[in-house]
């Protein structure tokens, strides 16, 4: 048995001012260690910061999880 | 036109696995990479881009950087220092059936026989890798791999022996009477088997630090006459390889941008990022970290129209960009950039200036 997994997520970020690439590192690096994410949807909300839509895939031991971020 | 100007390290990004219109097939990007290149003097581009399976081609003035080194060497983590050659190191998935097995070690042979590669030594992992498909919720290929620990053994294998670049071959799922499948080889879907390459690929280049790039292993598929010149790369041999062993024999040294890069020996200077001039990506795809990297440093951003699943666009994440309609006009952007010509200058109409308030 392996001891490490790669897992999917699926993630929702609300935009905030300042790098959005560190912005989107942090979100998915609270599950493991980034492989791959890319932001695959962006939703404008009336008087809201923007919503994005992440999918990666990270090295960690968990289990596949979708979260809000 | 040939430009007598200094190149201009230029990026080209085009995600795997998003269903590019152009780069969404098996390499159909090569050409306009090879526009690129010679409108810049110098592409840094990722496996995607370059990867026709069993076609290639071989330029000095592109630069083979797998995709999560890209993003790192975008972030200002990682130089890339040109070689002469790599020694490629070949890792095969012990879930491959020892048919394909010896298909595989004989384009590793020709490669070395016809092409002058340096090859070798070549490691089974201990445990079939376990790869599965995924597609996410926006439709985009992502994908599994069951024994990561299993890869990386055998890459730390092939490392501990000497090679300085890894081929991973990985036995993929045969799927011959998928829909999907059906839709990819006749030029309307997405590759399915794209994002499980990627994350392979990116997690050995990641921990190791090496050069690496991946070709999945199939059962060759019955005729398909309605066969997409695009997905055509893919159905000429028994097997994807050429194409990687051809990228990583030339594939740019990954060195810690921490550590002053190596002189001697070196066909030429490292390259930082901060010596690239320019990033062209999918209009619709600039929602990647090589590009937010680039864009967050003021490099100019070129936003090809090049049709794909995703709507991620300039104006949905506040970005500046120059549109190009095609990768034709991204390279007269490309060589307008190299030669000092304000890409705005091309353009009609050409707004006169006005005070600042």
């Amino acid at each position: 048995m392996s001891s490490v997994q790669l897992l999917p997520l699926l993630l929702q970020l609300e935009r905030q001012p300042g790098s959005l690439r560190e912005q989107v590192e942090a979100a998915v690096g609270a599950h493991g260690t980034p492989l791959r994410w890319a932001i695959t949807a962006v939703e404008h909300r009336p008087e809201q910061p923007p919503l994005l839509q992440i999918e990666a895939v990270v090295l960690s031991d968990g289990a596949a999880e979708v979260v809000d971020a | 036109m040939i430009s007598t100007a200094p190149a201009l390290p230029t990026l080209l990004v085009i995600p795997t696995g998003i269903g590019c219109a152009v780069g969404g097939y098996a390499g159909d990007a090569l050409p306009a990479a090879r526009l690129l290149a010679a409108a810049s003097g110098c592409l840094i581009t990722h496996p995607n881009v370059m990867n026709g399976a069993a076609l290639y081609w071989s330029d000095p003035r592109i630069h083979y950087v797998e995709g999560s080194s890209l993003d790192r060497f975008a972030a200002g983590e990682l130089l890339l220092q040109p070689v002469r050659q790599q020694r490629v190191g070949l890792l095969l998935d012990a879930g491959i059936e020892p048919e394909l097995r010896q298909r595989h070690l004989q384009v590793a042979d020709g490669c070395r026989a016809t092409l002058g590669l340096e090859i070798g030594p070549v490691v089974i992992t201990d445990r079939p890798l376990e790869v599965s498909l995924i597609l996410g919720a926006s439709g985009v290929s992502w994908g599994q791999l069951g024994q990561p620990e299993a890869l990386l053994r055998a890459g730390r294998q092939l490392k501990a022996a000497g090679a300085t670049a890894i081929a991973v071959v990985a036995r993929f799922p045969d799927d011959p009477d998928s829909e999907a499948l059906a839709a990819y080889r006749q030029g309307s879907g997405v590759d399915a088997l794209a994002g499980a390459e990627a994350v392979i690929s990116h997690l050995l280049s990641r921990e190791l630090g090496l050069p690496c790039a991946h070709a999945p292993a199939l059962s060759p598929l019955p005729l398909d006459p309605d066969l997409d010149p695009r997905a055509a790369g893919e159905e000429l041999g028994f097997t994807f390889l050429p194409c990687v062993l051809v990228g990583l024999s030339r594939a740019p040294d990954l060195l810690p941008a921490a550590k002053p890069p190596v002189v001697g020996g070196a066909s030429a200077p490292a390259l930082g990022i901060d010596a690239v001039g320019a990033v062209i990506a999918p209009a619709g795809a600039l929602g990647g970290g090589a590009v937010l990297a680039c864009a967050e440093r003021g490099i100019p951003l070129i936003a090809v129209d090049n049709p794909c699943l995703l709507e991620v666009t300039a104006e949905a994440l506040g970005l500046e960009v120059i549109a190009a309609s095609s990768y034709s006009e991204a390279a007269g952007l490309v060589l307008a950039l190299r030669e000092g010509i304000a890409p705005a200058a091309l353009r009609r109409p050409l707004p006169p200036l006005r005070l600042q308030d």
